[in-house]
């Protein structure tokens, strides 16, 4: 359920397919560390497949952006769809995540700095 | 779901054989060509079942038995020795340290077959509690696991009496409130508190995750809301204060979802502050209040969603929150619930339960009392889901204006 690839300006996009509800959460987890170790410090985690997380999936997003943001990383959401914006948006989690819909946006985000 | 089997041998064309065959009945087969290989491969693919043969340089078959009984997650995984030496001495070393079943070189595969399925159908019950031994380490016994299920139920108990006994008595209010675990344990709750000047503190949560962290998790964030409410004045503050506890208590990843509101029944308002909850639902009886010197009843309900707030409480030390107050009138009533509801899924085609259906319910049941509403509900939502076990905790709080303050009373 996950596919990697790196951006332009050497930053991981995992790429998740699927629900991100009960193991596959601990999947994510570890998918995200690994990429994390090997990406430099940030992340770009690509939602455009995932048409559902539950509230675990949510502690492991701000587990991994807590973690980031420690080292000056960072976590960049891309393309979450309707369900998944809706939770974002009713736990006010999209007020500290950098969520982008479009790839390049998302990429040169990184580029800025 | 296909099992899988780990094959080890040394021996290329027997690995390529046992391969082939294991493949042909139907099974997930990996393979390794030595004792180090195989323990890696059986604790990174953790097999239903181990053919392993006896004779291998490096490390033998009695050494990698020795190895997997050592590590409490592959200590369970079955094992048939392959071994090219029929004396029994060997057999019974074999048996001894902990293999399931042997069988000696050269092989007929018809036999290996019938050894493995009967191995299978031994052992394959114990696979499930594989990751409770782990967990258990050297607790796992008779004992411990009827030791775990008593716990468990205490815990159920001791959780289940955390919960309100009987609604609150308020005068002008009818309150009611119900809670289906989806496990033994709970995560979600609600809690009524009564506050000074005949005021009445409500609150709903959602702790992340469910089960027994969850419940950890509950019973904490319930006591402390019962201390602080009393220290704080604005809903707004009393979040804060749990959210500071919770950030410096707990790992980022542990958070809650809640709405804590105060019920003034005098001067007819709730105010709340929702951390990043599903929004509560304001129905108002607004052409009846529009009505209300001419007589005429009408029927239009608005709805407002109690939004403010601030984010989920317990991840973030800079996490702010805000208040509003709301008005309430006779036959408004606010309805509270946790996402267990909403995103409750059928059994047939995994749609979800939605908000839109929530609504119906709700409009077609609010002139029902508080205690009839949240069972109704309940009610829709099972015939809903189907036969499927309930997969997340679910518990709805319905508060309902029946009069319109004291004045209002005495009409």
């Amino acid at each position: 359920m996950f596919e990697t690839s790196i951006s332009q300006h050497n930053t991981p996009i995992l790429r998740v397919n699927g629900k991100i509800i009960g193991n596959a959460v601990d999947a994510l987890r570890h998918e995200m560390r690994a990429q994390i170790e090997q990406g430099g410090g940030h992340l770009i985690l690509d939602l455009t497949d995932v048409p559902l997380l539950d509230s675990s999936a949510l502690g492991a997003i701000i587990a991994t952006l807590q973690a980031l943001k420690k080292s000056d990383g960072r976590l960049v959401l891309l393309n979450p769809q309707e369900a998944v914006q809706n939770v974002l948006a009713v736990t006010r989690l999209d007020t500290v995540l950098e969520i982008f819909q479009d790839e390049a946006d998302a990429v040169s985000a990184f580029s800025r700095g | 779901m296909a099992q899988t089997i780990l094959a080890v041998d040394d021996d290329v064309d027997i690995l390529d054989l046992l391969e082939i065959s294991l493949d042909s009945d139907g099974y997930n087969v990996i393979t390794a060509g030595d004792g180090l290989d195989a323990i890696a491969k059986a604790k990174s693919h953790m097999p239903d079942l181990i053919v392993l043969d006896l004779m291998m340089p490096k490390m033998d078959g009695f050494e990698v038995i020795d190895n997997l009984r050592l590590d409490s997650q592959t200590r369970a995984i079955p094992v048939i020795m392959l071994t090219a030496r029929a004396q029994i001495t060997e057999k019974l070393q074999g048996l001894d340290a902990g293999a399931d079943d042997y069988i000696t070189k050269p092989f007929d595969l018809k036999e290996l077959s019938a050894r493995i399925k009967a191995v299978l159908g031994r052992t394959q019950p114990t696979k499930y509690i594989n990751p409770l031994i782990g967990a258990m380490g050297d607790w796992f016994s008779e004992t411990g696991v009827e030791q775990l299920a008593t716990h468990l139920k205490t815990a159920a108990t001791i959780q289940q009496r955390l919960l309100p006994q009987v609604p609150p008595d308020i005068p002008g209010f009818d309150i009611n409130g119900v809670l289906r675990s989806s496990t033994s344990v709970s995560g979600d709750f609600y809690d009524f508190i009564l506050l000074d000047d005949g005021c009445l503190g409500m609150v709903i949560a959602d702790v992340r995750g469910k089960g027994i962290p969850a419940a950890l998790l509950m019973v904490m964030i319930r006591t402390a809301l019962r201390l602080v409410c009393r220290q704080e004045s604005s809903p707004a503050a009393v979040i804060k204060s749990i959210n500071d506890l919770l950030v410096i208590d707990t790992e980022p990843d542990l958070f809650a979802t809640m709405v804590y509101g105060i019920l003034d029944p005098n001067a007819m308002t709730f105010t709340y502050s929702n951390a990043g909850h599903c929004h509560p639902l304001h129905l108002k009886d607004t052409e009846n209040r529009k009505n209300r010197g001419t007589g005429i009843r009408g029927k239009k309900v608005t709805i407002h969603q109690l939004r403010t707030g601030g984010m989920v409480a317990g991840s973030f030390d800079f996490a702010e929150f805000e208040n509003e107050t709301v008005e309430l009138h006779s036959g408004d009533t606010i309805f509270f619930y946790t996402d267990g509801i909403t995103e409750a899924e059928r059994e047939k085609d995994g749609a979800f339960y939605g908000e839109e259906r929530l609504l119906d319910v709700i409009g077609s049941s609010k002139n029902l009392s508080a205690e009839m509403i949240c069972k109704t509900i309940e009610e829709n939502l099972v015939n809903f889901i189907g036969r499927k076990q309930q997969t997340d905790d679910l518990t709805l709080v319905v508060l309902k204006a029946t009069a319109d303050g004291v004045e209002g009373h005495q009409y």
